[in-house]
């Protein structure tokens, strides 16, 4: 589905994303995880569109789209939620995800889509408030309905459980496997919350210092001494 | 929503029958007014749905209106048409320099425009083959021209007006609402910038050059300082803010406070009315930063309770 | 020997822009607000400056001092009483924008109303007088105004890395979060640099009267000027501002040579524009792309 080669991101001398390379099955959830500072979400800006590849390549279904800007990228299908949520403050519940079916990557029936994306992830009763009247994890679903009103074909979601309390992760955690279910999506996901990553990832690839040190299943991951020692040495 | 259209249609029809009952200087009051009006509703545009506040309409004003002039001087189309041209030529302009700074945001892009709005004024002040320099142009004066130019004024009012409920309701309108909540985010749903803002760049320096083209029609005189000034682009910012940023109303009660407010002060105070300006410039912003409209909206509701 | 009195002249009349471009980049690099008011600052010096001269016969030189301290207080008294209660950053820009615009428009007109819209000079006795040196002939009002300005501007970097307050401003400018946490007042750190910023500003007011004839809308080409110069020299470096003023003055300066009389005054708007546009990333050494 989505495949980067090489993907490399620098400032200067400094490496943020060193030759990461990956592959992203379809309907596969994929985790990325890493000490801070690793550059996950590095990697995401550059896979959306939104920071350009110091070098490297990102291909859609074998289609080229590295270097295409930010919005060309959701034409194409692939969205990303920010690990810092960003919803429109200015525009009601409703209005966001409207924004995100109507100039996505299929822009019929764009007011379907919005409700549709709202009732999925449970705020079409509160479709008239704004953002700022939500808890976090609403603003958290909000910036989720924002992104699949989009109609993505690959969904990059950025620490979407991280900051919101263990009822509220776990619930956000079955969201994510329903949106799968339900819409058929292959997802890129950066976490921290350890549990979850063990149960919704297929596989999980390690970033540590820029560089791509390991991947596999969560269990064998987790049990991997680089990565542990990655872990410990940054802790 | 029905109510409302009733109420606007029924207040046209009534500014449509007022000529017939007007002294010629309440005349030319509400003609100026109806321009003013339209000129500060496509100012907000791009100030106020799109959160880009301008300091330099006043060139698009100008280059509009010069055009318009030229064009009519030489004969070559009638008002209508040579209004539209000059229209056309101000949108242009607008792109011109508008795509590269529309990529700045908040006080920089306003800061450029002011830069953009001096910069042009000196080349029209100056290009008196063009503009006639600091003595200006006179067009022709025709006879019974200003009671029509009253309602063709009033037309163009009407048209701005729906096209700013038409752009609000619209993709675009939704695009630039987005993009002035977040232009990262707007990316990230799909959103071009660069094209939106430069699409209602375009339509709002559009707009106010055919204002400056009516405006050069129905004074028959215009020169580059007075079609230029600082003043002329403040103006526009100022109407917006006092009736309230990013409403449709708001706008057309401040261009309405400011006409009659300026009015009123070249009569009586004449050396006060740019402070005056500035002081309701602060207080709007320190205690209403809705302006009117979030003044009258907070009247309702202490009504309602 | 043209060549030589035109560099020279750009030398002198980039001092003036360093210092006016200074207090721009101090206040927007601490507090986040562009300060539209700057030009309203800068005229008021000129014009305390006029007023103290022609009524009290005091010669720029010694008001110096006293309109340093007027201007500080007055940035520092709008700071307190207004610039404090706006919000900042992306969404708040636009309201402190408007309402320090606002107060330069009152300003403007408060000193039409004392003072007409006349234009005015301040002569004093040194205004006329010309050293020459090596046959280049040097204006003894702009030798004295280069050397004022680089003296305030050396005085502030002293005061920026050398002193406690100066450390507090820095700091601030850095993370204020962190500060409140190490026990720092940062709204007294903010007042002060506003009236810091305010402090150059009317002082190059001052200094600029005695070179230019000046009315109500002094200021508002110096702001834009301001602006020019902080763009390209980026933040809080003292050097990086008085090279990019050096920039400024020799394209004006030179200019005259190759443009029409008429057109040298767009000159610095069209900079700019060119600035703001080609520099975007590098602006006041921050991101400013939306």
């Amino acid at each position: 589905m989505l495949r980067v080669e090489k993907l490399s991101k620098r400032y200067g001398g400094l490496k943020a994303v060193d030759e990461v390379s990956l592959e992203l099955g379809r309907e596969e959830i994929l985790g990325v995880i890493g000490p801070n500072g690793a550059g996950k979400t590095t990697l995401f800006s550059m896979i959306a569109g939104s920071q350009k590849p110091s070098s490297g390549a990102v291909f859609l279904e074998g289609e080229s789209i590295g270097g295409l800007p930010a919005h060309r990228v959701v034409h194409k299908g692939i969205v990303r939620t920010h690990q810092i949520v960003r919803p429109f403050a200015n525009l009601t519940v409703f209005e966001n995800a409207l924004a995100g079916a109507t100039f996505g990557r299929d822009q019929t029936h764009a007011r379907a889509k919005a409700q549709e994306a709202l009732e999925l992830v449970g705020l079409w009763n509160r479709r008239g408030d704004l953002p700022g009247s939500l808890t976090l994890a609403g603003r958290k679903k909000l910036e989720l309905a924002r992104a699949l009103a989009t109609t993505p074909r690959v969904l990059l979601l950025d620490e979407v459980i991280a900051g919101v309390n263990p009822s509220e992760a776990l619930e956000m955690a079955q969201l994510i496997k329903k949106i799968r279910e339900a819409r058929k999506l292959s997802i890129l996901l950066i976490e921290h919350v350890m549990p979850a990553v063990m149960t919704l990832c297929d596989r999980v690839l390690v970033l540590d210092a820029g560089r791509a040190i390991a991947a596999g299943t969560p269990a064998q991951v987790v049990s991997d001494p680089l990565v542990i020692s990655a872990y410990l040495g940054s802790a | 929503m029905k109510l409302g259209i009733a109420l606007s249609a029924a207040a046209l029809v009534a500014l449509a029958l007022l000529p017939f009952a007007l002294s010629p200087y309440t005349h030319n009051l509400m003609t100026l007014s109806f321009l003013f009006v339209a000129t500060a509703l496509a100012w907000n545009w791009l100030g106020g749905y799109a959160g880009q506040i301008s300091f330099g309409h006043a060139a698009m004003f100008g280059t509009g209106g010069f055009v318009a002039a030229r064009i009519l001087l030489a004969g070559a189309l009638p008002p209508p048409l040579a209004w539209i041209a000059g229209g056309l030529v101000a949108g242009a302009y607008a792109l011109i320099w508008g795509h590269p700074t529309l990529r700045l945001r908040g006080p920089y892009f306003s800061i450029a425009t002011i830069g953009v709005g001096e910069a042009t004024r000196l080349v029209f002040t100056y290009w008196d083959k063009f503009t006639g320099g600091s003595s200006g142009l006179s067009l022709p004066m025709v006879p019974g021209a200003k009671r029509t130019l009253y309602w063709e004024a009033l037309a163009f009012l009407a048209l701005i007006a729906v096209a700013s409920w038409a752009i609000r309701r619209s993709r675009l309108g939704l695009a630039l609402f987005a993009i002035r909540g977040d232009v990262e985010a707007a990316a990230d749903v799909g959103i071009s910038a660069t094209f939106y803002q430069d699409l209602v760049l375009f339509l709002s320096g559009a707009a106010t050059g055919i204002a400056g083209g009516i405006y050069a029609s129905y004074f028959s005189f215009i020169e580059p300082n007075d079609m230029l000034g600082f003043d002329r682009s403040i103006s526009f910012v100022l109407m917006a803010v006092i009736g309230g940023v990013g409403t449709i109303l708001g706008p057309v009660l401040g261009a309405v406070v400011f006409v009659l407010l300026r009015q009123f002060l070249i009569g009586s105070y004449p050396q006060l009315y740019l402070g005056l300006y500035g002081a309701l410039l602060i207080a709007v912003i320190l205690f209403e930063p809705l302006g009117l409209m979030g003044l009258g909206h907070r009247l309702v509701r202490r009504a309602a309770r | 020997m043209r060549f030589v009195e035109l560099l020279v002249a750009a030398v002198l009349l980039a001092g003036l822009y360093a210092m006016m471009a200074y207090g721009l980049g101090l206040i927007y690099g601490v507090l986040r607000i562009v300060n539209l008011a700057h030009g309203g600052m800068i005229m008021a010096g000129a014009y305390l400056g006029l007023a103290l001269h022609d009524r009290l016969g005091m010669d720029p030189l010694l008001s110096l001092p006293l309109i340093a301290v007027v201007s500080w207080s007055f940035g520092w008294l709008l700071y307190r009483f207004v610039v404090r209660h706006l919000p900042r950053g992306a969404t708040g820009g636009a309201q402190s924008l408007l309402l320090l615009f606002g107060v330069w428009l009152v300003m403007r007109n408060a000193v039409y109303l004392i003072f007409t819209g006349n234009d005015q000079a301040i002569r004093t006795a040194w205004s006329t007088h010309a050293w020459k040196l090596a046959g280049v002939s040097l204006p003894v009002n702009r030798v004295i105004v280069f050397g004022l300005a680089m003296l305030a501007l050396g005085g502030l970097h002293f005061l920026l890395t050398r002193t406690y307050v100066g450390k507090a401003i820095r700091a601030v400018a850095q993370n204020p979060d962190s500060c409140t946490r190490a026990g720092i007042d940062v709204e007294k750190v903010y007042a002060l640099t506003f009236g810091l910023g305010s402090a150059l500003a009317g002082v190059a007011g001052l200094l600029g009267a005695t070179i230019f004839s000046f009315n109500p809308s002094f200021g508002s080409v110096e702001l834009l000027k301001s602006f020019v110069v902080v763009v390209m020299g980026g933040l809080g470096s003292v050097a990086g501002t008085a090279s990019a003023a050096l920039v400024l003055a020799l394209v004006e300066v030179f200019a005259i040579l190759v443009l029409p009389s008429y057109l040298t005054g767009a000159v610095g708007f069209v900079l700019l524009v060119l600035v703001l546009v080609l520099r975007p990333g590098g602006l006041f050494g921050q991101k400013v792309l939306g």
